[in-house]
């Protein structure tokens, strides 16, 4: 007859021979990095929560030249060439024709668009570069225009002046090529 | 009865079989041991390298321009990717920086100051209504030279060079002329305007 086991020894040999539970930490062979993960998950929320997302454009243009023409590329003689003066009273606006009158309908005397109340009518001056360009079918191509200023005005209202004579207001391209004229 | 229900006893076995069962029982059960923890170094590591990308990325991009009371931005409704080639230059309220030199070309003097004829004649080359900025087309001739060897290197005009102007939004027209034109004397052909993206027509 085989020789049989005590329950005691059946028993001892069952509690032996299970297998051991791996423990988490430096027993199991595993580094803690629970708190530098703590860290570094920190960092992250703070410099996502303080970085300011700016996204940035550049508006491009070519140097100035004395006498307030720019540089611009050879415009046909039947261009427009238009020219945008920002004054401290509005804009004033000048083509091929002369000077543009007030309310942007005819050359003539006077600002074209003049400031509503104390601030620049930007979407009147959008308004009459659209009816400038549409005047005539020669214009449709023409992107260029020349943007001067009195030497106080600020950059803020030059770039506004730039954007109103971008594009109209159904986003049609109207004068995206911009360039500097100096002041006489 | 009771003589049935109990379990038959047995005498302990040898030290030698007792060891063999044990050795059995533990072959038997050997299995690897069941990890119920979270192993989670693959996701440290690519949280920290996206930490690095973040920091880097930040460094060259947008956020990277300063933004304080010496220099606001423009808004502007153009949504165009930004220029990123070119000499910088930075016209705060105060100064007049040009690449990555933090020492300032010219301090300017206030804002009445500059929209009446510009920075100093001190300045310039020829008198106050000149246009021409003597320190900063120094300043100019020494980081067109360095662009011109880059663009060599990548293959571009090196005739002429690009500029990034990064202007504060008081900026008296006057001013950015003679800034503009400083550059177009020194073989800066092309300029960005930089301005933040986003802004509504007023």
């Amino acid at each position: 007859m085989a020789e049989q086991l005590s329950a005691a020894q059946r028993s001892k040999v069952r509690r032996l021979s299970q297998p051991k539970e791996a423990v988490e930490g430096e027993d199991a062979g595993e580094l803690n990095i629970i708190p530098f993960l703590d860290i570094i998950t920190n960092v992250m929320m703070f410099v996502l929560a303080t970085v300011a997302v700016t996204f940035t454009a550049t508006i491009d243009s070519t140097p100035p030249s004395l006498g307030g023409k720019g540089v611009r590329a050879a415009a046909q003689s039947n261009a427009l060439n238009l020219a945008v003066f920002v004054v401290n009273e509005g804009f004033s606006l000048k083509a091929s024709g002369g000077n543009i009158a007030t309310g942007c309908t005819a050359p003539g005397p006077g600002l074209a668009v003049p400031k509503a109340g104390n601030d620049y009518d930007y979407a009147s001056l959008t308004e009459c570069a659209k009816k400038l360009k549409d005047a005539s079918a020669d214009f449709k191509d023409e992107t260029q225009v020349t943007i001067t200023a009195n030497p106080g005005i600020d950059y803020q209202t030059l770039i506004r002046a730039i954007d109103a004579l971008r594009r109209s207001k159904e986003g049609e391209d109207l004068f995206p090529d911009v360039h500097f004229g100096v002041p006489r | 009865m009771t003589q049935k229900m109990q379990a038959p006893k047995h005498h302990a076995a040898s030290i030698v079989k007792y060891k063999m069962e044990l050795r059995r029982a533990i072959r038997l059960n050997d299995k690897p041991p069941e990890v119920n923890f979270l192993n989670i170094t693959a996701m440290l590591d690519m949280m920290t390298i996206i930490l690095v990308f973040l920091l880097k990325g930040m460094a060259t991009s947008s956020a990277a321009i300063p933004q304080s009371k010496d220099m606001t931005l423009p808004t502007s409704i153009i949504t165009s990717e930004p220029a990123q080639e070119g000499t910088t230059i930075v016209i705060s309220k105060t100064q007049i920086l040009v690449s990555d030199d933090p020492h300032p070309v010219v301090l300017l003097p206030s804002r009445d100051s500059l929209a009446q004829s510009g920075i100093d004649a001190k300045y310039k080359r020829n008198g106050p209504n000149d246009l021409y900025i003597v320190p900063l087309a120094n300043a100019l001739q020494a980081a067109r030279q360095t662009d011109k060897q880059i663009r060599q290197a990548k293959g571009l005009d090196p005739n002429s060079s690009e500029a990034i102007v990064i202007a504060d939004t008081t900026t008296p027209y006057r001013l950015l002329i003679e800034v503009l034109f400083t550059l177009g004397q020194s073989e800066y052909g092309k300029y960005h305007l930089m301005v933040l993206s986003g802004g509504s027509k007023k």
